[in-house]
């Protein structure tokens, strides 16, 4: 362990690049759990009065450059 | 939970003749890139096989197709093995021509179309959201962007000049 910044920060970059260099399907696995983990910490008064079901919010792919719904 | 069921639904609603061509985007279709993000839902771009008689483009073939076999429908949503999956037609040229340059990925023996890393990078650059700009430059620090078809991308698609305030904004002086 370290407190050097400089080295912080490659430590993390390394870990990034140690994960985005897994198998695919251990990365889909890794979605998974993420998508678990942010269902969990979500506050439960937020999923109650939306939806049952926890989405983002759509991304805007625009049409000839202007947004869509 | 699992999206490998996910993928495995749409390769099959596809062998079904429901849709015709498919790619997974978003932050899903980035992770066959990337190291994976926390995302809540998957985009999946479609073409639709026109129903007879119609002009109309219209999800409701994949609707009752997906309802028929458990899924369920929230919103635009279709929950698919407790992942909502938001079946996009193609928005833009860029969108078409993601769809139609989809490659084929591998995901333990189950094949699945995937955008690829510079269309999911101009997607981004076009969309220009907050984390869609984070994603683009997860994707230039990752180094998987070959610069020559991503800049013919943007030039297709007269990106070039968002992609030159989006130089300007993040990758000026950077160590």
């Amino acid at each position: 362990m370290t407190f050097d910044p400089a080295k912080i920060l490659e430590s993390k970059r390394a870990l990034r690049r140690d994960l985005a260099a897994r198998p695919i399907a251990e990365k889909l696995a890794l979605l998974d759990a993420l998508r678990e983990r942010e269902l969990a910490i979500r506050p439960a008064s937020q999923s109650a009065k939306e939806s049952s079901v926890l989405h983002e919010e759509p991304a805007p792919y625009r049409a000839g450059g202007k947004k869509t719904l | 939970m699992n999206i490998r069921d996910v993928i495995q639904t749409i390769n099959q609603m596809q062998a079904d003749g429901v849709i015709e061509h498919y790619a997974v985007g978003g932050a899903v279709g980035a992770t066959f890139y990337l190291e994976p993000v926390a995302t809540l839902d998957v985009d999946v771009f479609v073409s639709f096989k026109p129903e007879a008689g119609s002009v109309i483009v219209s999800p409701q073939r994949i609707y009752d197709y997906l309802t028929a076999r458990g899924g369920t429908v929230q919103g635009e949503y279709i929950v698919i093995s407790g992942w909502p999956v938001q079946f996009l037609p193609p928005a833009s040229p860029l969108g078409e021509e993601a769809l139609a340059q989809a490659v084929e990925k591998d995901v333990a023996g189950t094949s699945v179309r995937v955008f690829t890393a510079e269309h999911l990078a101009a997607v981004a650059l076009q969309t220009g959201r907050a984390k869609d700009k984070a994603r683009l430059l997860q994707f230039i620090e990752a180094g998987v962007l070959d610069p020559a078809r991503f800049q013919a991308v943007l030039a297709r698609h007269g990106l070039t000049a968002a992609w030159q305030r989006f130089e300007q904004q993040f990758l000026r002086d950077q160590p």
